[in-house]
């Protein structure tokens, strides 16, 4: 069965470990992350009659882009970019994250999911800052941990791009 | 125009100068270089020409093959997959070719292989056997009662030095599973998120401790577990292990992960998520898979199972204690019964041993000796696993000859017999025929050879002399004093014997008269002398009490009175000792 290792980046509490847990099964506890600051879960998908084994690095969220654990990155076929659509400076730092993770794998693709979907009256983002982002030529998915809206789409998506590079 | 002159001259000359250098530099090549052009040539032709090159590589493969295989053993490596290949493509062509090459070698691998597991077998039931009924193993089983585990699980923990139970190979960057191995019975764990964290916290570790070498983590303590890291280029060796290991197990890890870099650089270097080509790693990460018991404290793991066979064993075990028991209960018998033989006398023992099931004893019995048979009834041995054969013979020691002594001499019971430094003694006192035979006897028993009697009294000596007296009176004829000295001397060593045989004696006493005067008178004349020596023998012997007198008279003479010599010895009495009773 062909392995791929993800990693879930974003901003603290945009709800990565929730996309997670809507996703998976977990074994590992939440405590992981206060510690290590790295919690990893598995996935098994069907894409066109072939498995895929996701291995999910559910990275902390720092304050800082500077604190990201680089080395956490390596090896990644892809990772998701989270942010939260109640916050609108959590998008901007998914951008300075991108530039981060860019350094250590170039070449894998990503995702950027605005997360809190169902939150639609705290929604503090315009359709036009999304749209800047897709200009970038980055794909935009709307999810929603609480409702699993997208949450599948978003997995699935990024596992069919892994495999197309 | 000289000036134009001038320059074209000039440039002739130039030109000329160039050329020359050039065909100087040709010249100049060919000297010094020709010998090398001509070597070069021949290097290009055969570098170019693969026949050559063949050629020469098979000249040298051999001794490379040798030097490489004596300096390490990745030729080895590298070649045994090509070598598997090779045999599967050629069994699977044609099997013939290698059944003919593995037949001779078959026959004794599976007897090899069959004796060594027997051996197993009888190990293990011997570990079973010792350990089943030890206090320990009594022990370790209250403790499984008392934990609810397995009593082998108890048994494992008690006696594992150490056990490698799960080997993770790890692609480095990626920290994906590429394969994993575990010893039967361990917990399943799901390898391929325990790969990605321990990944994640080797990173961690190496993040957060940054040494200039940049270190990496090699070792992780989880209780009774302990989890070794060994760091690739490419790949991650973790094995999980319980208990203490050495570290030249470290060294088993360093060179199995060195081996699978050798095998599967490509496919680590090239690794984009498919782990299905490093299930070929399988053999080299079971290598690692080692454990070791503590011999001492090797339990009876398979105790908990009471096969079959342990139970023939153990009846055949009980069987063999009773049959011991019976088997040392006979031979103690046996031994007691040799050794009474041995101390009886006028037995000698010559062999006594036992064979095919039976007792064989044979030696020297003297006819006067115990019955054999009887001591054996008393020995409570089977009578007829008893085979004996006796010699006859004389034994030579005192009782025997005492014994031997007596029932050929026949003693009156006046005679005590002894046997004295090999010499026969005889105490008492008997009638003189008796001590003549005796004397004769003795002479013909080599074995006695000498014949003491110098504390017999012959009691000829009182019953044979005549006191003589005077005719018609009861008075000694003149001289019969000295003949009455010694009668009485002879009475006294007769009451000494008689004394010390605790016997009563009585000492008669006849009186006797010649045919002349009258019958009345003859009567009374043989009292009158019968009763003059038994008062004579009273003053001489006061303790002598048992005298009798018999006046015998001249109806019974002591001889035909033909002479007058005759008629002297009738005037006479006589002496007789007879023994009355025991006192």
């Amino acid at each position: 069965m062909i392995q791929k290792k993800i990693c879930m980046l974003g901003t603290f509490a945009v709800g990565k470990t929730s996309l997670v847990r809507r996703f998976v099964e977990s074994i590992y506890s939440d405590e992981y992350h206060t510690t290590v600051g790295v919690k990893i879960d598995k996935k098994v998908v069907q894409l066109d009659e072939q498995e895929v084994m996701l291995l999910l690095w559910d990275i902390q969220g720092e304050e800082s882009v500077q604190d990201l654990r680089r080395s956490y990155l390596r090896g990644a076929a892809g990772y998701l970019l989270v942010a939260d659509g109640t916050r609108r400076d959590t998008l901007y730092r998914t951008r300075a994250i991108q530039t981060v993770v860019q350094d250590t794998v170039a070449l894998a693709p990503f995702l950027l999911l605005i997360n809190k979907s169902d939150l639609t009256e705290a929604w503090s983002l315009e359709e036009r800052e999304i749209e800047e982002m897709k200009d970038k030529g980055w794909q935009v998915i709307r999810t929603s941990a609480k409702t699993g809206v997208g949450v599948e789409e978003a997995f699935l998506t990024l596992a069919q791009k892994m495999l197309e590079t | 125009m000289n000036d134009s002159n001038g320059q074209g001259v000039l440039d002739e000359a130039e030109a000329r100068s160039t050329l020359s250098d050039e065909e100087g530099m040709a010249a100049l090549r060919t000297l010094l270089l020709g010998p090398a052009e001509a070597q070069i040539a021949e290097v290009q032709a055969r570098l170019a020409d693969p026949k050559r090159q063949l050629e020469e590589v098979s000249y040298v493969l051999p001794a490379a093959i040798a030097v490489r295989s004596r300096r390490d053993d990745e030729l080895t490596v590298a070649l045994a997959p090509t070598v598997a290949a090779a045999v599967e493509r050629s069994v699977r062509k044609d099997p013939q070719p290698l059944v003919d090459a593995i037949f001779p070698v078959m026959g004794p691998a599976i007897r090899k292989a069959i004796a060594t597991a027997l051996s197993g077998m009888v190990q293990s039931l011997n570990q079973s056997l010792i350990h089943s009924f030890s206090f320990k193993g009594l022990r370790w089983r209250l403790e499984a009662l008392r934990t609810g585990k397995p009593f082998g699980e108890i048994v494992l923990l008690h006696t594992l030095v150490y056990r490698v139970e799960q080997g993770f190979l790890i692609h480095k960057e990626t920290g994906l599973l590429l394969h994993q191995v575990s010893i039967a019975g361990t917990p399943k764990l799901d390898a391929d998120m325990v790969s990605a964290m321990l990944t994640a916290i080797q990173d961690f570790v190496h993040d957060s401790f940054t040494s200039p070498q940049g270190d990496q983590l090699e070792t992780l303590q989880v209780g009774e577990l302990t989890v070794w890291v060994e760091q690739g280029p490419l790949a991650v060796l973790a094995g999980v292990i319980r208990g203490n290991a050495p570290q030249d197990l470290r060294a088993v890890f360093q060179e199995t992960l060195e081996r699978i870099h050798l095998q599967f650089g490509v496919a680590l270097s090239e690794f984009k998520g498919d782990s299905a080509p490093f299930a070929d790693a399988a053999p080299l990460l079971e290598d690692c898979l080692q454990s070791r018991s503590d011999a001492a404290q090797q339990p009876a793991a398979s105790a908990r199972k009471v096969t079959p066979f342990v139970v023939f064993v153990s009846m055949l075990l009980v069987a063999l204690l009773v049959w011991g028991f019976f088997w040392l209960r006979d031979m103690r018998r046996w031994d007691a019964f040799v050794e009474r033989l041995r101390s009886e006398p006028g037995i000698v023992i010559t062999d006594a041993e036992k064979r095919g099931g039976k007792y064989w004893i044979s030696g020297l019995r003297d006819p006067l000796a115990r019955d054999p048979e009887m001591i054996l009834q008393e020995s409570k041995i089977d009578p007829t696993a008893v085979v004996s054969r006796w010699e006859p013979f004389h034994s030579l020691s005192p009782e025997f000859l005492l014994a031997r002594a007596k029932s050929l001499l026949e003693p009156p019971n006046t005679v005590k017999l002894n046997v004295q430094d090999g010499a026969l003694e005889a105490e008492g006192f008997a009638l003189h025929q008796w001590v003549v035979e005796t004397r004769r006897a003795v002479r013909l028993l080599p074995e006695l050879g000498q014949f003491r009697e110098e504390k017999l009294l012959d009691l000829s000596r009182i019953e044979d002399p005549l006191l003589l007296f005077e005719l018609d009176r009861s008075e000694l004829v003149p001289g019969q004093q000295d003949k009455l000295g010694l009668l009485v001397g002879n009475i006294e060593r007769l009451q000494a014997q008689a004394q010390r045989l605790h016997m009563n004696v009585l000492l008669e006493i006849s009186g006797h008269t010649d045919g002349s005067g009258t019958e009345v008178r003859n009567s009374t004349l043989s009292q009158e002398r019968a009763q003059a020596i038994s008062a004579t023998l009273r003053v001489l012997l006061p303790v002598w009490s048992n005298i009798t007198i018999r006046p015998v008279g001249s109806k019974k003479r002591l001889r035909d009175e033909v002479t007058e010599a005759d008629r002297a010895t009738n005037r006479s009495v006589t002496f007789k000792v007879v023994v009355t009773d025991a006192q």
